[in-house]
């Protein structure tokens, strides 16, 4: 199906610090990885030495197929996991080496939508999204307008009041996308996003992070679905056995 | 929205979730407070009471013969020297003769035919009006007794002993009852908290992932702990001053309690327990989080 490439080496990197400064040409670097392994007790390699830069206010695919570690490296890239070797830094900052209130300001530039939704199912819908938004005190109308505005994007206005326990799969992937995205972060990690939708709702999905992306944000996708990067223009590259491999630009594959 | 605004919402997020054993530890905390204030409340009016009958403690040493000046001076040196007095009054035998003829009264013709110096004279020492003083009254008559010339030494002895026990068990019931309290107060506040971070592991590390700072998931606990020993002490010191009035009303009119004057604790002793109940539960609290909550 698609071509494979010899393992990339990081680009050169700048020093932006993520937290002092507005992110927004691609000729920074937002996320710099080298040579990062990542080994589970008791020697199961999921990564291995991985080295990559993303540009700030790129799109970047990592695809592979399941267990070949691209929620390993999106968990790493938001602190969830520190790595067994290498260094990580986000706009400039290691972020493995973060604690207390700098992780925690860190955290809050960036949107995770994580594959198993993490979703507070006892809670409504607006709560949900909305509690991304309240640990950085937004103020109450600003954080109910947002959350307004997300669940019309993704076609869940109707959806304010339930309560997330009691929504299908494919709309609870919906309210973690804008969840992670609620805050309007610097940087958006997004883990199979389409994994439960339909082609319209993917498609809708697709549209609201290439708006993000358009309005600067980093967006890191890691996908299996193809029909979501087959046409991209953006970078893909694939992880294979912890290995990250560069493939040609989308359209080609 | 405020930092202060967002903890207020979360803790009454956290009590409406988890109203079930809040209560329970409020009603605790109340308990404690209440078993507590009430056993103190007794002991701090017996220890008023105590004050009121030390006023009329005097001990009186008999003694063979009338000291002459420079005696007299070295009797004083030697009961000071035991513990400080209030007060050291000699009696001679005329003046106790004449004391003994007051208080016949109208019957004083029976003294007609004795010799008016058959009282022996004697020494009235008045101790101290505090209950350490009244607690040793026994150990200074015996000290009193040795002193040179003294023929007897006389006091209240059977109340003044049986008042010291009582006071003595108070005192440990006090300790007992406080030890109660401390123990109970941080133990059920802690337990409370701790099955509050139990139930809400998912939503914790939900928070930290989208970027909670420490004292944004801290506080509300610590908030949480304090109001429960805010409340707590409150209910507790309220519920005695209404069994207080209420033992009051009731018992009014002539009667055993007529003999003491009870009063409620003054309002900077209550404003103490209530200040001491809040430290407690702010302790459970943070104890709870320190061991619970891996931030």
């Amino acid at each position: 199906m698609t071509q494979l490439f010899a393992p990339v080496n990081f680009l050169p990197r700048k020093n932006t610090n993520l937290m002092n400064k507005p992110l927004k040409t691609q000729t920074e670097t937002m996320i710099e990885m080298i040579k990062v392994s990542k080994i589970y007790p008791p020697d199961v390699m999921a990564l291995d030495d991985v080295s990559v830069s993303i540009g700030t206010g790129e799109m970047f695919f990592i695809i592979g197929m399941s267990g070949a570690g691209k929620t390993t490296l999106l968990k790493l890239l938001c602190s969830m996991e520190t790595p067994s070797k290498g260094l990580i830094e986000i706009g400039g900052v290691p972020i493995h080496q973060q604690k207390g209130f700098k992780l925690a300001k860190l955290r809050q530039k960036i949107g995770v939508a994580y594959q198993d939704f993490k979703l507070l199912t006892d809670r409504t819908t607006a709560e949900n999204i909305a509690i991304s938004m309240e640990v950085s005190y937004k103020k109450p109308q600003m954080i109910r307008n947002r959350v307004r505005n997300l669940l019309d994007r993704l076609n869940l206005a109707d959806k304010h009041d339930t309560i997330t326990g009691e929504l299908s799969r494919g709309e609870q992937q919906r309210v973690t996308l804008a969840r992670a995205i609620a805050n309007s972060p610097t940087m958006i990690l997004v883990d199979e996003p389409t994994g439960n939708l339909d082609a319209t709702t993917t498609e809708r999905v697709m549209q609201l992070l290439t708006s993000c992306n358009k309005s600067g944000a980093t967006v890191v996708i890691a996908t299996h679905d193809e029909s979501i990067y087959r046409h991209t223009s953006h970078r893909v590259m694939e992880l294979r056995k912890g290995q990250l491999y560069n493939l040609a630009g989308g359209s080609a594959i | 929205m405020s930092f202060w605004l967002t903890v207020i919402r979360q803790v009454g997020r956290n009590l409406r979730m988890t109203w079930g054993s809040q209560l329970m530890t409020l009603l605790t905390v109340s308990l404690s407070v209440l078993i507590f204030a009430f056993f103190y409340l007794i002991y701090a009016n017996m220890l008023n009471f105590g004050n009121k009958l030390g006023d009329d403690l005097s001990l009186i040493v008999y003694l063979e013969e009338e000291p002459g000046p420079e005696l007299r001076q070295q009797l004083i040196k030697k009961i000071t020297t035991f513990d400080e007095v209030e007060e050291i009054r000699f009696i001679t035998r005329a003046k106790a003769y004449e004391r003994f003829a007051n208080q016949l009264g109208k019957n004083q013709d029976v003294l007609t035919d004795m010799p008016k110096d058959f009282l022996p004279p004697s020494i009235e020492v008045v101790p101290m009006k505090n209950l350490r003083s009244l607690n040793q009254v026994k150990l200074f008559s015996s000290y009193l007794a040795r002193l040179p010339g003294t023929l007897k030494v006389q006091y209240g002895q059977d109340w003044v002993e049986r008042f010291y026990y009582f006071t003595k068990l108070l005192s440990i019931i006090v300790l007992l009852s406080g030890t109660l309290l401390i123990l109970t107060t941080i133990f059920m506040v802690a337990y409370t908290i701790r099955l509050t971070i139990l139930g809400r592991q998912a939503e914790l590390e939900l928070l930290k992932l989208v970027g909670a700072t420490n004292n944004y998931i801290r506080t509300p606990f610590l908030l949480e702990g304090l109001l429960q020993g805010l409340l707590g002490s409150f209910l507790g010191i309220a519920s005695l001053y209404i069994l207080f009035q209420w033992i009051k009303l009731r018992f009014s009119g002539p009667g055993f309690l007529n003999l003491f004057e009870f009063s409620f604790f003054p309002p900077v002793v209550s404003l103490t327990i209530i200040s001491v109940s809040i430290l407690l539960c702010t302790i459970g609290s943070y104890s709870t989080m320190q061991k619970f909550l891996r931030i």
